[in-house]
């Protein structure tokens, strides 16, 4: 089958910085594809080369990100604000509520020095990407998730945090955040 | 709330969704040898029993169903016309 490309042409000015993108929706699910295919292919790529160090190179990636969203919000102390809030910034890409069952009372669960909150990843779009790849979760593009959580957390309360993997499932993932308080 | 529905005719009592639930939803009814949902409110619609479920047995009504961005429309519809 023949594919039909339709040329753009016009006039252009590198200096001139253009007011649309160009093209159609159809080429944005195309570009999506092949970055889907492109970053599953390295993060299998990567697991290949590093084994079980893939994880933390793709988890500082993720942390680096999250910290420049984070810098995005205001910073406070209250765990439940500062996740309504991120979770505005990380918007529909990650889309994230708390989630507790039904015989805990509240969200946040205070142990010690620590409080722990369990969050329901709804929409996610490395889970978009593994499955259109072919592959398993929990691997290391799940980091990069965990990386961001993290490191947003961390930029807005100023306090050191982790994120476990509770349960995968391909319509939503519950993860453990664990944040302890007394600085970094 | 989450309504889960089991197809009692399709389901075939292996116990997968009960041994993959997080939640414990559901139960091994031994008796009929069929699934039965027992804490639905605990289910955070993750959708592994759909998954896991080799006769299809179950629906989940009323959940927030997440974005199927991997899906390519192209194959898809092009599936259509050959199924």
């Amino acid at each position: 089958m023949e594919i039909e490309r339709e040329e753009i042409k016009g006039d252009f000015k590198p200096e001139l910085i253009p007011s649309e993108t160009g093209g159609d929706i159809e080429d944005y699910e195309e570009a999506l594809h092949v970055l889907m295919k492109f970053v599953g292919s390295m993060a299998s790529a990567l697991e290949q080369v590093s084994g079980r160090g893939a994880n933390a190179i793709v988890y500082q990636a993720g942390k680096r990100m999250g910290h420049e969203a984070g810098k995005l919000t205001e910073k406070t102390d209250n765990l439940e604000k500062a996740l309504d809030e991120l979770g505005e910034i990380l918007g529909i890409d990650f889309y994230f509520e708390m989630w507790k069952p039904s015989d805990q009372e509240g969200y946040t669960i205070e142990k010690g020095d620590e409080t722990v909150v369990k969050l329901l990843f709804m929409d996610c779009v490395v889970r978009q990407t593994l499955r259109r790849t072919g592959l398993p979760q929990k691997g290391p593009l799940c980091y990069l998730l965990y990386g961001y959580m993290v490191g947003a957390v961390e930029e807005v309360m100023d306090i050191k945090g982790k994120l476990d993997i509770d349960h995968v499932g391909p319509n939503a993932c519950l993860k453990t955040l664990t944040i302890k308080w007394g600085g970094k | 709330m989450t309504t889960i529905k089991v197809d009692e005719d399709a389901c075939v009592g292996c116990g997968s969704c009960v041994e993959d639930c997080p939640n414990d939803v559901y139960e091994l009814d031994q008796e009929h040898g069929k699934t039965v949902v027992v804490n639905s409110e605990d289910c955070m619609a993750c959708l592994s029993c759909h998954e896991i479920c080799p006769s299809q047995a179950l629906e989940h009504d009323n959940i927030h169903v997440a974005k199927r961005l991997y899906i390519d429309r192209k194959v898809s519809n092009a599936l259509k016309k050959i199924i």
